[in-house]
Formats: C-alpha cells, sequence, structure tokens
C-alpha cells in the first residue's frame, strides 16, 4: 500500500491530537495497574535493599498494584523537572528534598494529599515537624521521606587512648582539636572533592550551633538579616578554624569517604557528618561498633548552651499532577509505614529511609540491628517530635541562596571574600527568593 | 535540491535553530523550570553583569582560550613536523599519541584526579612521601584552571598532531626537499614552507578552538566543579549551576547567550577568511 504525501500531513494532526489525549495507567501482564518511582542515588547495597525490601515486598503484599522502580542516578532532579512539565514523568515524584519541592509544588506538578493523607491517617502516623516541610497554602503536597542531622562522629578508641573527653562546648572542642594538632592528628576528617555539599553541612553547624537556631529561624523568616553579629561570628569561626587547620591540609582533595575513613582509621579524631553516613559500608563504620561513636554536636557560642541536632528531610515523595495510577502510588506510600518495611529498610540501608513516624516504639528499632545507629535514630526522633533542633541548609534554604552558601565560603576561607561580604550577598540572594515564594515552610521550634 | 537537504534542514531547525531561540528568549524571562515563566525584561543580564562571579568565569574563558591558541597548538605542530620529516615509527607514534582522544572524558578527569593530583592516592602523595613539598594543584584557586587545562590538553593535542600532519602530507614532497636541499633547518621549514601549506586547516582549528573554548564544560565539572573559590568557573559550569542547581533558567540562557556570543564572533570571522579565501584561489 502506498501513502500519499498528502495522506502523511494529514495524519500528522490525528497524531498530535492522540498524542494529548489523557492515557490510562498501564497495565502489567497480571493485570495490575503499574506503578513507576524514579530514585535517585543508591549505592549497590541500596540498589539491593530497594529491589527486596520496597519493590519486591510491595508486590507481594498486594495483587492490585505492580511498583516499577528505576535508578535514574545524580541527575534525577533534572530529569525530573523537565519530564513533569512535559507531562510525561512518574507517578511518584521523590525530590531531594524541601528546597527542591517548593518549585514543583508552587507551580501545582504535584497533587495535593489531603484526601489521601485522612483516608490513610497520615497526618497522625508522621511527625508533625517533618510533616509541616510538605505543606503549601495549607496543603499538603509531599511526605517526608526521611529525617536526617549532622552529628559528630568520632574515634572513641583515640579519644580513651589520649585521655580526651567528649567536647560538650566550644572552648572544650578547640582543646582536643589543638591536643590532636600538636599530635599530628587531624581534628576533623573533612572533604570535598567529590561532593561540594560538604560546605554545607559544615556551614550548617556553624550557623545553627554559633549564631543559635533561633536567631537562624529569625533569618529564614525574613525577621533578621543574615548580616547580623551572630552570622558573622559563625562564618568567621569557620574560618578561624578552617585557617587552624582543623579540617587538615587537604579539605579540597579527599572524597567524603576518604575523609571518613581517615576517623575510622585513627588519623583523624573527629567527623562533622550526617545520619546517612551509617549507610556506606564503605566509611568503615560497622555494627556493633567498637571504634567509631556518635554524638549530637555541642553548642559553639554562649546563645547555644546544649547540644543540638538539625532538623533534616533527605528527600520527600509526592504524587505526579499527571499521574495515572495515584491510588497505586498512595498505596506506596502507605505500605512504608508498616513496621517491616521500617525495620527491613532501615537494618539493610541504614539512615537512607529513616521515615519519620510519630510513633517509634523500641521494638521497632530492635529489628535495624544497629545499636549505633538505633541510638542516633531515638535521640533524633526525640529531639524532632519535641521541636527542639536547627534547620538545615539543605532542607530550609532556598535554592540560589544554598547555592552560593556552599560556593561562597570556599572564597572566605581562602580569603577571596571577606565574612561581611560572604553574608552581604546571601542576604541579597535570600531578600530576593523570600519575595519570590521560595523558602520552604518553616516548622516551630521551642527551647 | 531542497528533498535532499531538507532532512539535514528539519534536523537543525528542531536540534538547534528552535531551542537557541527558546533559549534567547529564556533569557528575557524569570523562570524555575518548572512554573511559568514572566517576563524579566534586561533584568537578568543586569544581575548577571552585576555578579562578580560572572566576571571571573568570562576571564577564565578568555585565559583557557589563550592557553589552548597556543599550547596545544605548538606541541601539535612541532610534533606533526617531526613526523612528517622523521617518518620512522610514525604509525606507533600518532597511535600512543591519539589515544587519550578516545578516553572518555570521566574516566581521564578520574585518573588525573585520583591517581596523579590527589594528595592520598596519586602520584603527588608519592612524591610528597619521598620529600618533594609539591600540593593538590586543583585545591589551588590560582592553579586549579590551569591544571585542568593541562589534563584537557593532554586529551587533545594529539588529536590535533594528527590533523596538522595529515594537511602537511598534502604539501608537495618537492616543495619540502627543495627547502631542505636549499640547507633549511627544521624550524626554517616550519616558517617558510609547512605553516603557510597548511594554513587552511590551522586557521580552521585556531578558530574552532575559540569556540570550543567558551563552551569548555566537561573536564572542568568533572575535575573541579568550577572550583575552588569559582577558581575555575567558566561560563558553561555557571550556566549549569543557575539552571540546575538554582532553579533560575533565566540567569542560565543569559550566561548561555554571552557564550553563543563569543561563538557567533568566531564563526564570522571564519566565514570572512573562507570568502577570502575563495577570492583569492578564483
Amino acid at each position: 500500500m502506498s501513502i500519499s504525501r498528502r495522506q502523511v500531513l494529514a495524519a500528522i494532526p490525528a497524531a498530535t491530537v492522540a498524542a494529548a489525549l489523557p492515557q490510562g495507567p498501564a497495565v502489567a501482564q497480571d493485570g495490575r495497574k503499574v506503578v513507576t518511582f524514579w530514585f535517585g542515588q543508591a549505592n549497590s547495597d541500596g540498589q539491593a535493599a530497594l529491589k527486596r525490601d520496597l519493590v519486591e515486598a510491595f508486590n507481594a503484599s498486594q495483587d492490585k498494584y505492580l511498583l516499577q522502580l528505576d535508578i535514574k542516578g545524580a541527575a534525577v532532579n533534572n530529569l525530573l523537572k523537565v519530564a513533569l512539565v512535559a507531562g510525561n514523568g512518574p507517578d511518584i515524584v521523590q525530590t531531594a528534598g524541601p528546597a527542591y519541592l517548593t518549585a514543583i509544588a508552587n507551580a501545582g506538578q504535584v497533587l495535593p494529599l489531603d484526601d489521601f493523607a485522612a483516608k490513610y491517617k497520615w497526618k497522625e502516623r508522621f511527625l508533625p515537624s517533618l510533616l509541616n516541610t510538605g505543606v503549601y497554602g495549607g496543603k499538603l503536597y509531599a511526605l517526608p521521606r526521611d529525617y536526617e542531622s549532622m552529628h559528630l562522629f568520632y574515634n572513641k578508641e583515640l579519644f580513651s587512648q589520649n585521655g580526651w573527653k567528649l567536647p560538650t562546648n566550644r572552648a572544650e572542642f578547640e582543646q582536643v582539636a589543638d591536643a590532636a594538632l600538636a599530635k599530628g592528628i587531624i581534628p576533623f576528617g573533612a572533604g570535598n572533592a567529590d561532593w561540594k555539599g560538604v560546605n554545607e553541612w559544615l556551614m550548617t553547624v556553624f550557623f545553627n550551633n554559633v549564631a543559635g537556631p533561633d536567631n537562624v529561624r529569625k533569618a529564614l523568616s525574613g525577621e533578621l538579616p543574615w548580616t547580623a553579629p551572630p552570622f558573622v561570628e559563625a562564618v568567621e569561626l569557620s574560618k578561624a578554624w578552617y585557617n587552624k587547620g582543623y579540617f587538615g591540609k587537604n579539605y579540597f582533595s579527599l572524597t567524603i569517604e576518604q575523609s571518613f575513613l581517615q576517623v575510622v582509621n585513627g588519623k583523624a579524631a573527629m567527623a562533622l557528618s550526617g545520619t546517612w553516613s551509617f549507610g556506606t559500608k564503605s566509611y568503615g563504620m560497622s555494627k556493633p561498633d567498637s571504634v567509631m561513636d556518635v554524638a549530637p554536636i555541642p553548642g559553639l557560642s554562649a546563645a547555644v548552651p546544649k547540644p543540638l541536632l538539625h532538623l533534616a528531610c533527605g528527600a520527600t515523595l509526592s504524587i505526579a499532577k499527571n499521574s495515572q495510577n495515584p491510588e497505586g502510588a498512595a498505596a506506596v506510600f502507605d505500605f512504608m509505614l508498616t513496621k517491616q518495611f521500617y525495620q527491613d529498610m532501615n537494618r539493610d540501608w541504614p539512615g537512607k529511609w529513616a521515615l519519620p513516624v510519630k510513633d517509634l516504639p523500641p521494638d521497632m528499632l530492635k529489628g535495624v540491628a544497629y545499636p549505633l545507629f538505633e541510638k542516633t535514630i531515638s535521640d533524633m526522633h526525640d529531639a524532632f517530635g519535641k521541636g527542639q533542633y536547627g534547620f538545615t541548609t539543605w532542607t530550609f534554604w532556598p535554592g540560589a541562596t544554598n547555592s552560593y552558601l556552599i560556593e561562597g565560603i570556599e572564597q572566605v576561607w581562602l580569603n577571596r571574600a571577606t565574612p561581611e561580604a560572604y553574608l552581604g550577598r546571601i542576604d541579597t540572594l535570600f531578600a530576593q527568593e523570600l519575595k519570590e515564594g521560595k523558602v520552604p515552610p518553616l516548622p516551630p521550634r521551642t527551647s | 535540491m531542497w528533498l535532499f537537504a531538507l532532512p539535514a534542514i528539519l534536523i537543525n531547525v528542531f536540534i538547534i535553530l528552535i531551542p537557541a531561540l527558546l533559549t534567547f528568549a529564556a533569557a528575557f524571562v524569570v523562570w524555575d523550570g518548572v512554573g511559568i515563566p514572566a517576563w524579566a525584561g534586561l533584568a537578568n543580564f543586569q544581575r548577571m553583569f552585576d555578579d562578580p562571579v560572572f566576571w571571573s568565569a568570562l576571564t577564565n574563558n578568555f585565559t583557557w582560550t589563550l592557553i589552548f591558541l597556543t599550547v596545544p597548538v605548538i606541541m601539535a605542530l612541532i610534533m606533526a613536523a617531526a613526523l612528517l620529516v622523521a617518518p620512522a615509527g610514525r604509525l606507533v607514534v600518532q597511535c600512543i599519541i591519539f589515544l587519550p582522544r578516545i578516553l572518555a572524558v570521566a574516566v581521564i578527569g578520574r585518573i588525573f584526579q585520583g591517581m596523579i593530583f590527589s594528595p592520598v592516592t596519586g602520584i603527588i602523595a608519592w612524591l610528597n612521601e619521598r620529600g618533594f613539598a609539591i600540593s593538590d594543584p586543583l585545591a589551588d584557586p590560582d592553579r586549579s584552571l590551569f591544571a585542568v587545562a593541562g589534563v584537557d590538553i593532554w586529551h587533545w593535542w594529539g588529536f590535533l598532531a594528527v590533523v596538522f600532519l595529515a594537511a602537511m602530507r598534502q604539501i608537495s614532497v618537492d616543495q619540502i626537499e627543495a627547502a631542505r636541499l636549499d640547507g633549511a633547518g627544521f624550524f626554517t621549514l616550519m616558517r617558510y614552507v609547512l605553516l603557510p601549506g597548511i594554513r587552511p586547516t590551522l586557521s580552521l582549528m585556531l578558530i574552532l578552538t575559540v569556540i570550543w573554548s567558551f563552551q569548555v564544560f566537561e573536564f572542568i565539572y568533572i575535575v573541579t566543579r568550577g572550583g575552588p573559590a569559582y577558581g575555575s568557573e567558566v561560563l558553561a559550569t555557571l550556566a549549569y549551576r543557575h539552571a540546575f542547581f538554582e532553579g533560575d533558567i533565566g540567569q542560565a540562557a543569559a550566561v548561555s547567550c554571552v557564550m553563543s556570543l563569543f561563538g557567533l564572533c568566531a564563526t564570522a570571522v571564519y566565514i570572512r577568511l573562507q570568502i577570502r579565501e575563495g577570492a583569492r584561489s578564483s
């Protein structure tokens, strides 16, 4: 059969209309409706845990939906934005935290979850401080996939051998750091060669533990400029520590793994790192751990008298506006709240999927079988439940401000910008983004 | 004739012209990549010109261009001329110097980062252990751009040498032998016979170098991500940062327009040279 040029031209509008017509959900061979989910980065342990504990377990738990998970790697955030705008994304939209979600939620690319939340009682089952990070204009657009915090990881063997005590304030911190330097030990194992975000891990600590979480919250609400003296003190302390060599000589050359291993191997005494460190075997942590220990980071100024945890949500989960199977996506979310999933995922990939459930009975954590991780999660759950936390930059700072916070601090540390100039630029960028509604929702805190 | 040109025209229109026009248009809006764009006039350009990082990135692009117009070109010319006048082992040498070109950029980046420059696992660590106080150039904002340029030169110069050698082999053997009989040494031969003989190829490669230098991205992004302290930031990495880390497509498009402007200038120079060359030969 020959097709004329006119027939081809006539078919184009029809094909265009057909492509634009709403489509039903994809259906698997066994008749189940497919739920698609794009995941970001996952190491080999993580990929195995996702396959076994999430995909296979969910698909075996019911016969209506079939979960299909794709590991998209580090570029998932960019891919997702393009796919959502094109109306062609996955059913489950996972972002790298509230700071990424804000633009997507404001653009209406994800569905409000309030009806599902009422059906599955999510509001009663998630910690409010974390759940509130997904609320925009009074509607719930995302569930928190995990909670994280910066912690002080330290080599307890090294501390014991040298008679060092766990520091409880800035003076003690500097005493231990100076003693370590005098012995040729790096005070803090740190390196950003593979991930510049390490800069913001450190700045989260300095902003909160020096300036204080109340001042940080005020600044994030637009009530206090970032150029205020407490923030100048925070940036100046970060510079002083960098210049004293507290982060070692090779901060810009070491990868996260190399720098963390320095602590485990006793070449460095401590690391300021996040709870995700538990989930990477190559970092050298073990269960039970005879070398390493973990503690909340002490206050570094008179404004912060007690150790502080930092509220972070490493990923959010939403349902795409164009999803053909929102019920299936909601069923996956509800499956995540089962005790079995919580225990399996936290046992196999600790720290990556620490779902911020409201009730965390001791037996829920027992199944994880990792005492140090259980203790850390329990402390975090307690602090976050009571509203006692600081604010992490990657969760609550808007995009452009956060990008400059990460890049610009290197200029301060390397004497190419003053703390005042750095904070002045942060203040300018933040004011603009606050005006544009790009700052993620802030949960309340108690002292 | 139009039917023959149609596939090329369609590809150019849909893959190049339309995205280019959309990028140009995006430079005049505020857009986060998912919401609705809002007209911003020249605000993105105003903010770009007020940003000191833009100026340092532009300076780095010029530095990069200058490096690539000289160092690899001189190395490649000398190697090509040497292979022309001393053909023994030419095939083996060509294979060796061309090899880096076929390696993936990401692989080369990681090799230099981890096995050469790293003060823990690289040759620098080995030298440090033997008393040579050498620091990682990638960790120094004053040297990081030059260190990455060194990596890219290692990847690039062999290809240039092979191109130049191919062009030199088009020069009449009689002309070369006559020059040598007249007593021309290596550099005299180069100056008066080889360089004039490959002038069209040389000018094309120089102009392409200018265009590519304003588009440079992969090596810098993989090896230093533009750091530390913006020390190796160039326009392409800055545009990428605006678009994908800050969600500011308008700013990214404005930076991209500046990149394109330099590419267009270089293309205009090339077309002008072509026209002049055509007029001379006719």
